[in-house]
């Protein structure tokens, strides 16, 4: 248990301590910061050049140094994945990133940079992780199933996953089928969309922390790929 | 690019608060290469912010939530349905393709939670706020919701039970809160404003809004 937690990827918070959570007021402002908006704005314009995925985005946000990660405030994380993306993919160089300008003569506009008249029909359409595919669901609501362990779902060491710690190795039951969707597993290294079933598959507390919740009927929710599920007879 | 003030200056606690913020500076630079290398239009850039800033918000959710408790007919499409109804109804987008609504009852209060980073129904409730994204919410909701719901004022009895929903993946929830018994008899486009963001996130319940004021 011991040797595991320590391996636990640093933004996989759940169920860790942590101190109490406060409360907003109301009147609060959407960003608390002006520099906040230009980074949720490059970010989402940069998505829409197609370049990258959300997964791609997550994955670089969530494997930002861990003493990057912990110190950064959350919009300082969104800026630190995005621009080390911009250089991953040989957009933006290291050099341009650390003086802080570019040289060369202003370039045209890249043909697949998104235009301010697109900006309403592309945030209203979004972009659907959901395929059609062949593959028939393994599994039915009301199964009972067993989580592999979190490193048992990775495509690569130190890959992506968005099967939590906590829910890892654990028996819970289905609860809803969502179709195939985009394996983020995979996506999120450019490996391809890979799409699989995806269930919601609902642990009691009980099981998850023996400790805690005792004689309560509170359950939680966790949405995992096929691929990340055994039969509990396994 | 960065001055700091000398530590005798007079006005010292004045020029910090002028001074921009280290990441402020860079997303300007970054903001700047990317734009002189042709890869961000800025205006678009403006037109994501001001989407996101003054026209995408709770109040879209809430006009679902006030609809699905005046017609039984829409509430019955829409609770528990894995197939996109929301889309359908034209309420969907980026961050919020896949939408399940999942309904509060006397026996099971809902609450939603992204432990691994903040996942949220962006186009029915806008841009989360620093709690949903703060270590503390993320680490402690699915372990020990209740004390977390006690934070916020709210307690749930022993017999109800608790779902946190995790949502880890592109499915997003929303929550769909009781509607108060106080508020029987309001016609659809008043009970909007009863509907607030906490309560369809599951960390707050609707309120008068008269009460609020």
């Amino acid at each position: 248990m011991n040797s595991y937690r320590q391996k636990k990827p640093w933004h996989d918070l759940g169920g860790e301590k942590s101190g109490p959570v406060r409360p907003d007021q109301t009147d609060e402002p959407v960003f608390e910061k002006s520099w906040h908006k230009r980074v949720l704005g490059l970010t989402v314009a940069a998505g829409a050049m197609g370049v990258w995925s959300i997964d791609s985005s997550r994955f670089w946000r969530e494997r930002l140094p861990k003493s990057d990660y912990q110190t950064f405030t959350y919009y300082e994380k969104w800026l630190a994945a995005l621009t080390n993306l911009f250089v991953f993919k040989g957009l933006v160089t290291e050099e341009e990133v650390l003086k802080r300008n570019f040289d060369g003569p202003k370039q045209l506009l890249d043909s697949r940079v998104l235009r301010a008249s697109e900006v309403p029909r592309m945030l209203a359409s979004g972009s659907k992780t959901s395929r059609k595919s062949k593959q028939t669901p393994r599994f039915s609501i009301g199964d009972p199933v067993r989580t592999k362990k979190q490193k048992e779902t990775l495509l690569r060491p130190f890959g992506h996953t968005r099967l939590p710690c906590y829910a890892a190795d654990k028996f819970g039951t289905i609860l809803f089928c969502h179709g195939n969707h985009v394996l983020p597993n995979s996506n999120a290294h450019f490996l391809g969309e890979l799409p699989e079933p995806l269930y919601s598959v609902e642990f009691m507390a009980t099981d998850l922390w023996p400790e805690d919740n005792l004689g309560l009927e509170d359950t939680v929710i966790v949405d995992c790929w096929e691929s990340y599920l055994l039969s509990a007879n396994d | 690019m960065y001055c700091r003030a000398m530590p005798h200056d007079s006005d010292e606690i004045h020029a910090h608060s002028l001074l921009p913020t280290e990441p402020e500076l860079r997303v300007k630079a970054l903001e700047t290469i990317l734009e002189s290398k042709g890869l961000i239009d800025r205006k678009a850039v403006d037109a994501i912010i001001d989407m996101y800033e003054n026209k995408i918000g709770p109040r879209i959710g809430a006009t679902v939530i006030a609809k699905a408790w005046c017609d039984k007919y829409f509430k019955k499409k829409l609770v528990n349905n894995t197939k996109g109804i929301l889309a359908d109804l034209g309420f969907c987008g980026r961050q919020g393709e896949h939408i399940v609504v999942v309904e509060n009852t006397p026996d099971c209060h809902n609450l939603v939670v992204c432990t691994l980073c903040s996942c949220y129904p962006w186009p029915l409730l806008g841009v989360p706020p620093a709690w949903y994204k703060s270590d503390s919410y993320r680490s402690r909701a699915v372990k020990e919701p209740r004390s977390i719901l006690r934070e916020f004022g709210l307690i749930v009895g022993k017999k109800t039970k608790i779902r946190v929903w995790d949502s880890t993946a592109e499915i997003r929830y929303l929550v769909l809160p009781m509607q108060p018994k106080s508020s029987f008899g309001i016609v659809e486009k008043d009970l909007v404003s009863w509907v607030t963001r906490n309560s369809m996130i599951g960390t707050g319940l609707p309120e008068d809004p008269a009460a609020r004021l």
